[in-house]
């Protein structure tokens, strides 16, 4: 475990202890374990559907861990009261893989509906921070438009623009640039710099798209069976010596998984409990390369 | 295990929609707060129903005035048409064939609405926004249902007596005067409230089947059509079931009155 120095002047934002959740008998989480800072941007890399995205809904209390703890700004969040977790998740702004934005509100709309919902502004005032939120995200010419009417890209932009609308100090991605083309990905991971860099918002992005995790990390935690099993600057990720990590990171051209979880990614099973180094097929400096190991181990 | 999985689901999904009816039923205060959205749910489940409801009830009218008709002929008693039309109407063919009418027009789109919207995870970004989603997707449609349901069934059995007495006069020679001099020994004011307390129970079971299977829809366009689907087979199936406890229940009830008297 390579879990990058923390210091201790820098206040973790949100820590997760020991966290575990099964769903359906599979062990999602386990023992996970990492914490983020005040004003940085952590970015979660791991496969497809291991469970980055049950790490984001435990976080804002969509869902509730089997054991272990989860602090933000040192409160425990897990043995929360309902109107405890409401105020919690103020604090929140969450863009959902698709927007998530309501289908019979217009873009303005969207954007208001948590400041109508919740902040006691007068609609002038309101419709000036929609404007701004709007701006921000380059869709104010859009506003009249309903969520059916746009690109994918464009209702992931006004996802955004409503995640931000009640100014909370942490952002949640999951999978901002996925489904976008290179262009308009990279407009997000922009975005999601500047909210850093000129609102000093604290973000936690889930993503497998590695080309933006390098745009965008502070810091990165590869996530694999259930755990981070690397937590690093992007180019201690880059250069990592763990070949799970250096597996995902090139696609599958370097590095290795053990033959267990090999056979589960390739059957689309996420990897179960089983120990990191178990039965290593192949070495990250091993003469033999990755591939063939793999197709071996697929039965 | 596999014989008791569909029971323990059944009974989860009944438990789940019991309390999601009466969590919506307890935020009646929010009325007020979302009287907009209740307003454009009551166009949507009421006012939009109104054609297929009226065209529907008319044929149900008409098509039942024929048959008795044809039986009472026999006996040269068609006058009494129109006692029959009235009371079945009043009591049983307004409240029930208007909640199957809005059951298979409202109930299953609705049910399908939420489901997208759960399975889109804009479920999930309302509750992260702190918005209360039982508030602000439940409620409306809960209201609208209850205001509206009752309402298209008092237009329901008007249309569907309106059927009859159409038939009776065209088809069978009733005339309109003895149609409702006949008609009006149909129902007492109690059987009109009681097919209205009906209507109102048939929309609340719809409603809440229908929120309550859209807020469980899992898995994409599949979970969305399972989910309006069984909304359509459930709320049926509990209205017919309801229906004959309801009926049930007032014929116990008006003889023990008639027997106090």
């Amino acid at each position: 475990m390579n879990v990058a120095q923390t210091t201790p002047s820098i206040r973790p934002v949100i820590e997760f202890t020991d966290v575990r959740k099964n769903l359906a008998g599979r062990q999602i989480l386990d023992s996970l374990t990492f914490d983020v800072r005040q004003g940085e941007t952590f970015v979660i890399i791991g496969y497809s559907g291991t469970g980055k995205s049950v790490t984001l809904r435990h976080l804002v209390g969509l869902m509730q861990p089997d054991a272990g703890s989860i602090r933000v700004d040192g409160e425990e969040i897990t043995t929360m009261t309902p109107n405890e977790l409401e105020v919690m998740r103020r604090k929140f702004g969450v863009l959902f893989q698709s927007g998530a934005l309501i289908a019979w509100l217009n873009l303005f709309d969207n954007v208001e509906l948590p400041l109508v919902e919740h902040s006691r502004v007068s609609k002038k005032r309101r419709a000036e921070i929609v404007r701004e939120k709007l701006e921000l995200v380059n869709l104010w010419n859009d506003r009249e438009k309903f969520p059916s009417e746009i690109s994918g890209g464009m209702r992931k932009r006004a996802g955004l623009a409503r995640a931000i609308a009640l100014d909370p100090r942490i952002v949640l991605y999951d999978e901002p640039t996925s489904g976008l083309d290179p262009v308009i990905a990279n407009e997000i991971g922009k975005l999601i710099n500047a909210l850093r860099d000129r609102l000093k918002m604290t973000q936690v992005v889930v993503t497998h798209d590695m080309e933006s995790a390098y745009d965008i990390a502070d810091r990165i935690g590869m996530f694999y069976q259930g755990r981070m099993i690397q937590v690093g600057t992007p180019d201690e990720i880059r250069t990592s010596a763990i070949p799970e990590v250096q597996h995902f990171i090139s696609g599958g051209k370097r590095g290795a998984v053990s033959k267990r979880s090999v056979t589960a990614i390739l059957s689309g099973r996420p990897p179960g409990m089983q120990s990191l180094r178990e039965e290593p097929v192949a070495a990250p400096q091993a003469p033999t390369p990755a591939s063939p190991a793999i197709e071996g181990s697929n039965p | 295990m596999a014989l008791k999985l569909p029971l323990v689901s059944a009974v989860k999904g009944a438990g789940y929609t019991l309390v999601l009816l009466l969590e919506a039923l307890g935020m009646i205060g929010h009325w007020w707060r979302r009287r907009a959205a209740i307003l454009t749910q009551m166009h949507v489940i009421g006012t939009q129903s109104v054609p297929i409801t009226s065209f529907f009830m008319l044929l149900v009218g008409m098509v039942f005035a024929l048959q008795t008709g044809i039986e009472f002929a026999r006996f040269g008693q068609t006058n009494l048409v129109a006692l029959v039309i009235v009371s079945a109407m009043v009591r049983e063919l307004g409240p029930w064939m208007t909640a199957f009418v809005l059951i298979a027009r409202v109930g299953s789109s609705m049910a399908a609405e939420i489901g997208t919207m759960k399975v889109s995870e804009e479920i999930d970004a309302l509750e992260v926004m702190s918005v209360n989603p039982v508030s602000y997707v439940i409620v409306p449609r809960l209201a609208g249902y209850l205001i509206m349901g009752p309402a298209l069934t008092i237009l329901g059995t008007v249309v569907g007596i309106a059927g009859g007495a159409l038939v009776a006069r065209v088809q069978l020679g009733v005339t309109l005067d003895d149609f409702l001099r006949f008609a009006e020994r149909g129902a007492e004011p109690l059987d009109i409230y009681w097919g209205l307390l009906k209507a109102f129970v048939f929309s609340m079971l719809a409603a809440a089947v229908a929120c309550s299977n859209g807020m469980r829809a899992t898995a994409g366009a599949v979970g969305v059509g399972r989910a309006s689907r069984n909304t359509v087979v459930i709320a049926l199936t509990l209205t017919v079931f309801f229906n004959y406890l309801l009926t049930s229940f007032y014929r116990m009830a008006k003889s023990f009155i008639a027997g106090l008297s």
